[in-house]
C-alpha cells in the first residue's frame, strides 16, 4: 500500500481500529477508508484476527471471594483502624503536654490548608484559562466536509447511519449534507453542547459524533441548533442560559419525546481532554427526573447520569448506558 | 458507575465495599490473564489471588496517576515473570517444565493457541495485552518499558502474521477452525 495512493500507513489504519489515533488523524483515516476498498479489506482482515482471537475464552474462576483474600482484607482494614485509634495512645505515652500537640496540630492544619487553597486556586485558574473564551469559528469547523460526514456516520452502526440524514457544521450553523431515509440524524457536536460550567465549553478540539433517533431528532436536536445559533451569534453564556430558559417557558423548545435516544458509538470522536475517545454508549432522554429513577450511578449499575443538561438550564435528564462494541463492530475496552 | 480509580481511593480510605467492587470487576479478567499464559488452572487461580493480595497490601502506595487496570496488570506481569522463572529453574533441562495438557480444549481455542505460539514471545505478549487485557498502547509501553512506537510496530507485525496464518489455515486445514467453514453466530468470519 503506497503512501501516494493511500494517505495513511497500514500501521496507522491498525492504530485507528484500536482507537489509538489522534482525533484529526482518525477522521482523515475514516474518510479515506470510506473510499478505499483496499483499506476496507485490510481493516476487515484486522478485525477478523481480533474476532478469531476472542474465541479463546477462559472458564470463570470459583464464585465468591476466597477466604485468603477476605482474611487479608480484614487484617488490612483492622490495621488502618488501629493506626487511627493509636493516635491518642501515642499522645499519652510520648507527649507530656497536650497543649504542645494541639499547637503543633493547629500549625500543621493552617499550613496544609493554605497549601490546598493555593493549589486549588492555581488548578482552577489553569482549567479556566485553557479555554477561557470562544476561539475563532474556523477552529471549530472541519475543513474536510467528507471527513465530517464520515465522522458523523461513525456514531451509529452502518445499518442505521447509512440511511440517516447527515448534518455538518458550516459558518452559519448546521446544514444538511446528505438527506436521510430512516428518520435518524447523524452529526458531530462541538464543545458548546457541554454543560455551561464546563471548563472545556470552548475547547475547539471537541468532536462528538452522535446519531439521534427520530424522536430525539425532533425534540433534542433543536437544543443543539439553538445553542449553535447563539454561539455563532456571539451571545454570552448568561444570555444563552436566559434564552434557553425562555425558550422552554414559551414552548419554543420542545420537551423530550418518549423514546428519544441517541447512539454514540464512534471510536473516532473526541469528547474532551479527560475522556478522549471515551467508550461506546447509548443515551436516553427524559424530562427532568431524579437519577435514582433509573438507578443511575449506584454500585454495579451500568447506567450513569450525564450532567450535560440536568436543569442547567435545559429541563432534561440524560442517562448513559455503555455498550460493548464500537459502531464498526469491534470490541470496546472493557469497563 | 464509579470509576476504578475512585474505588481504589475509597479502598485506601478504608472501604471494604470498594475493594469488593474492584474484585468483582477484575477477578475474571485477572484470572484470564494467567489462565491464557499458563496451562495450569490451579496456578492461574493462585496467582490471580496473589495479585489481589498484593493490591490489598500495597493499597496505601497506589497513586491515581496510573489506571487501576494498568496497575493490576503490572502486578500480574511481575507475578507471571516470577512464576516462569520458577518453572525454568525447576526444569532439569533448562527449559520451562512442561505444563500439563488441558483435556477437552475446544478446537477453536487450540487453533488460537497454535497461532499464538508461532509469534515471538515479546510480540505475543503485546498482542495478548492488547486483545485480551484491552490495554492501550501507552499502557503496554509503560508496563513492558518499551517505546510506544515499538508496541505499535510489534503489534502490527504479529497481527499481519496471524492474518497470514488464518488464511493458510482456512485453505489447508479448515477442519481445525470452526469459523472457516461455518461462521458461528455473533462472530465475524474472516474474509
Amino acid at each position: 500500500m503506497s503512501t501516494s495512493k493511500h494517505p495513511i500507513e497500514q500501521e496507522e489504519l491498525m492504530a485507528y481500529l484500536d482507537g489509538e489515533l489522534p482525533m484529526e488523524r482518525a477522521t482523515e483515516t475514516l474518510s479515506h477508508m470510506e473510499l478505499c476498498p483496499e483499506c476496507q479489506t485490510l481493516a476487515t482482515d484486522f478485525r477478523g484476527v481480533s474476532q478469531e482471537l476472542l474465541a479463546w475464552e477462559v472458564e470463570s474462576p470459583e464464585a465468591g471471594i476466597p477466604s485468603e483474600i477476605t482474611a487479608a482484607l480484614g487484617e488490612q482494614l483492622q490495621k488502618r483502624e488501629a493506626s487511627k485509634v493509636n493516635w491518642p495512645r501515642l499522645e499519652n505515652s510520648v507527649m507530656t503536654s497536650r497543649w504542645a500537640w494541639a499547637g503543633a496540630f493547629a500549625i500543621v492544619c493552617v499550613a496544609v490548608g493554605l497549601t490546598l487553597i493555593l493549589i486549588m486556586h492555581n488548578r482552577n485558574e489553569d482549567r479556566s484559562t485553557v479555554y477561557p473564551s470562544m476561539a475563532s469559528i474556523e477552529h471549530y469547523l472541519m475543513p474536510d466536509r467528507n471527513a465530517e460526514i464520515a465522522l458523523a456516520r461513525s456514531a451509529a452502526p452502518e445499518s442505521i447511519s447509512s440511511d440517516a440524514k447527515v448534518l455538518v457544521l458550516g459558518w452559519r450553523g448546521y446544514e444538511t449534507a446528505i438527506e436521510g431515509r430512516n428518520g435518524f440524524v447523524c452529526m458531530v457536536e462541538r464543545s458548546w453542547a457541554s454543560p455551561f460550567d464546563s471548563a472545556e465549553f470552548w475547547n475547539p478540539k471537541i468532536r462528538v459524533p452522535e446519531c439521534f433517533n427520530p424522536a430525539a431528532a425532533r425534540s433534542i436536536l433543536p437544543l443543539t441548533f439553538k445553542r449553535t445559533e447563539m454561539v455563532l451569534g456571539g451571545l454570552s453564556k448568561a444570555q444563552m442560559i436566559d434564552s434557553i430558559k425562555a425558550g422552554f417557558d414559551n414552548k419554543e423548545l420542545p420537551a423530550p419525546e418518549p423514546g428519544a435516544m441517541c447512539y454514540m458509538m464512534s471510536r473516532a470522536g473526541y469528547l474532551n481532554d479527560t475522556l478522549g475517545h471515551h467508550i461506546p454508549h447509548l443515551m436516553f432522554y427524559f424530562p427532568l427526573t431524579d437519577k435514582s429513577s433509573w438507578g443511575a450511578d449506584l454500585p454495579d449499575s451500568p447506567v450513569t447520569l450525564n450532567p450535560q443538561f440536568q436543569g442547567g438550564p435545559e429541563p432534561i435528564t440524560e442517562f448513559v448506558i455503555p455498550v460493548s462494541k464500537w459502531s464498526d463492530g469491534t470490541a470496546a475496552p472493557a469497563m | 458507575m464509579t470509576s476504578d480509580e475512585a474505588l481504589m481511593l475509597e479502598f485506601q480510605g478504608g472501604s471494604r465495599a470498594a475493594f469488593e467492587e474492584l474484585f468483582a470487576r477484575y477477578r475474571k479478567p485477572v484470572y484470564g490473564f494467567f489462565r491464557r499464559r499458563l496451562n495450569n488452572p490451579e496456578r492461574a487461580e493462585d496467582l490471580a489471588q496473589e495479585t489481589f493480595l498484593a493490591v490489598i497490601r500495597a493499597a496505601s502506595r497506589y497513586e491515581p496517576r496510573a489506571s487501576v487496570r494498568t496497575y493490576l496488570y503490572g502486578i500480574a506481569l511481575k507475578l507471571l515473570a516470577a512464576e516462569r522463572r520458577k518453572l525454568l529453574t525447576s526444569s532439569t533441562s533448562g527449559q520451562p517444565a512442561a505444563e500439563p495438557k488441558t483435556d477437552g480444549t475446544p478446537e477453536c481455542v487450540l487453533w488460537v493457541r497454535q497461532a499464538m505460539e508461532m509469534l515471538d514471545a515479546p510480540e505475543r505478549e503485546i498482542l495478548m495485552l492488547r486483545e485480551y487485557e484491552q490495554l492501550r498502547y501507552s499502557d503496554i509501553a509503560e508496563l513492558l518499558r518499551i517505546p510506544v512506537n515499538t508496541v505499535r510496530s510489534r503489534l502490527f507485525r504479529s497481527r499481519l502474521a496471524l492474518k497470514s496464518y488464518l488464511k493458510w489455515e482456512a485453505k489447508n486445514n479448515p477442519a481445525l477452525r470452526p469459523s472457516a467453514g461455518q461462521p458461528s453466530p455473533g462472530r465475524r468470519g474472516t474474509q
